[in-house]
């Protein structure tokens, strides 16, 4: 699967979102297109996990526009619950609801919004779990898997939405270096299938082998972005390449 | 006289034992009443508070609500009994279980609501984003993500809120109602004997509060297996 620049999923109008005094983003203008992975980088406070968490309004942005496949999300008007359950997200601390079991977690959202019944959301949660390598976790509670095992699960439960775009915060972040790898794994097959894929993270290998673009942000706009070979082979802004000097 | 003499002229003789039977029955059904008046408004109230103090939203609901709290909490227990029965109530014949019930529910219910409210505020804020990403509304994620989670963590506050409620009923005497405390001080002062009445009252609410911390703390190993 390729990317498919004839049709535009999301649209971002200069973004804007302040804290009180605080300037987050500074007005971010880009549109992700069918099919992509956008990584995106940038130093801490730089604003980068403020403009993911915009995208399906887990932050109300304070000025600019989102359009999600046509749709001006960040109008009032609009039914947001029904716009999120196209927008997969998967945080940085997993999130799993520790109250229920692994399969539970995996079924709740689509068995209560009436999108499927309850055995066809549990055939896809048993498709799902053998898809993310946990065919026998079903019936395990989050507090018995690791960090990796927690955080491929979380992708699973986004994924049971069937959602026509996934937003990651630094999914792999608060995981232990030795369950980076299986998770960066479910999402490089994840980008295989042709899922439009926006990711905020640190993982340079990730950004350079599985993204289709990169964005840098800083001081809340984009300060770069390009094509992964072109971005890390040859930065132009100069707080890029401090910042590239850096981390790699 | 003996033990078993003292026994027989405190409770058996003029079948004085049924003051405190009706006494106990008086407090079990007020406790039962108060407590489902106390949960269902302290949760209600619960839900308004947290639901303001996370989105800002029922602005006005919330202040009345903190009105409320301040009241109820600022004044004693048997104050608010006595105006319940005789300022709101006195000119309506209304009985006085009924009067108690309202008394102690309303009374009741304010704990509950910061109890209840601390659960809530006690739940990460990812657990409410991860219910909203998913496309479930408000309400969808308090039902199903956050009340149950936070109910299991005031559990033993909860549990405790019920044993402190069950024994503030004693103050009920002062309306003339006779509860499982009046009961045993009615046998007082007939025989003039302190000791067996008191004792008796004392052991009763000594095994129900038993009887219901154990309660609690089955429930609360129940919900706890899902932990680990």
């Amino acid at each position: 699967m390729s990317v498919d620049k004839s049709k535009v999923l999301i649209e971002v109008q200069g973004l804007e979102k302040s804290f009180k005094d605080n300037h987050v983003l500074r007005g971010i203008t880009t549109n992700i297109y069918q099919g992509e992975v956008v990584v995106i980088i940038g130093p801490s406070g730089s604003g980068k996990s403020t403009f993911l968490r915009s995208l399906n309004l887990l932050e109300v942005p304070t000025g600019g526009r989102i359009l999600f496949e046509g749709t001006d999300i960040t109008d009032k008007k609009v039914d947001i619950n029904r716009h999120r359950q196209k927008i997969g997200m998967v945080f940085q601390q997993f999130n799993l609801f520790p109250h229920k079991t692994v399969k539970e977690n995996i079924m709740l959202a689509p068995v209560h919004l009436k999108l499927m019944t309850k055995e066809q959301a549990g055939a896809r949660a048993e498709e799902l779990l053998k898809r993310i390598g946990l065919p026998d976790k079903a019936d395990s509670y989050p507090g018995q898997l690791s960090g990796g095992q927690k955080q491929r699960v979380a992708i699973a439960r986004a994924l049971a939405m069937n959602p026509d775009v996934m937003l990651f915060d630094e999914p792999t972040s608060a995981l232990d270096p030795e369950m980076v790898g299986e998770v960066l794994e479910i999402m490089r097959e994840l980008a295989m299938t042709g899922m439009t894929m926006v990711v905020v993270t640190h993982e340079m290998g990730f950004a350079r082998e599985v993204g289709t673009r990169v964005l840098f942000i800083d001081d809340g706009v984009i300060q770069e972005e390009n094509e992964p070979k072109e971005f890390f082979s040859n930065p132009q802004n100069p707080r890029l390449k401090d910042f590239l000097s850096k981390v790699l | 006289m003996t033990f078993a003499e003292q026994f027989r002229f405190n409770f058996l003789e003029n079948s004085r034992w049924q003051f405190i039977v009706t006494g106990l029955k008086n407090t079990l059904l007020i406790s039962l009443l108060a407590v489902i008046v106390g949960v269902v408004l302290g949760f209600l109230i619960a839900v308004v508070r947290s639901s303001h103090d996370k989105s800002g939203k029922f602005k006005i609901l919330n202040f009345f609500c903190r009105i409320y709290l301040t009241v109820i909490r600022g004044t004693p227990a048997m104050v608010q009994l006595l105006i319940v029965y005789y300022v709101i109530f006195s000119s309506v014949a209304i009985d006085k279980t009924v009067t108690a019930v309202i008394a102690f529910g309303l009374n009741s219910a304010a704990y509950v609501a910061e109890i209840i409210r601390s659960g809530i505020m006690s739940i990460d804020e990812g657990q409410t984003e991860a219910g909203r990403s998913l496309g479930l509304n408000f309400s969808q994620t308090m039902r199903l993500i956050i009340l149950p989670q936070a109910f299991k963590n005031v559990l033993p506050a909860l549990g405790n809120e019920f044993i402190v409620l069950l024994k503030e009923i004693s103050i009920s005497g002062y309306i003339g109602l006779i509860d499982l405390t009046r009961g045993g001080d009615i046998i007082r002062s007939q025989t003039y004997e302190a000791l067996f009445p008191l004792l008796a009252v004392a052991a009763i609410y000594l095994v129900l509060v038993m009887v219901l911390s154990w309660l609690v703390d089955r429930l609360e190993r129940r919900l706890r297996v899902s932990e680990r």
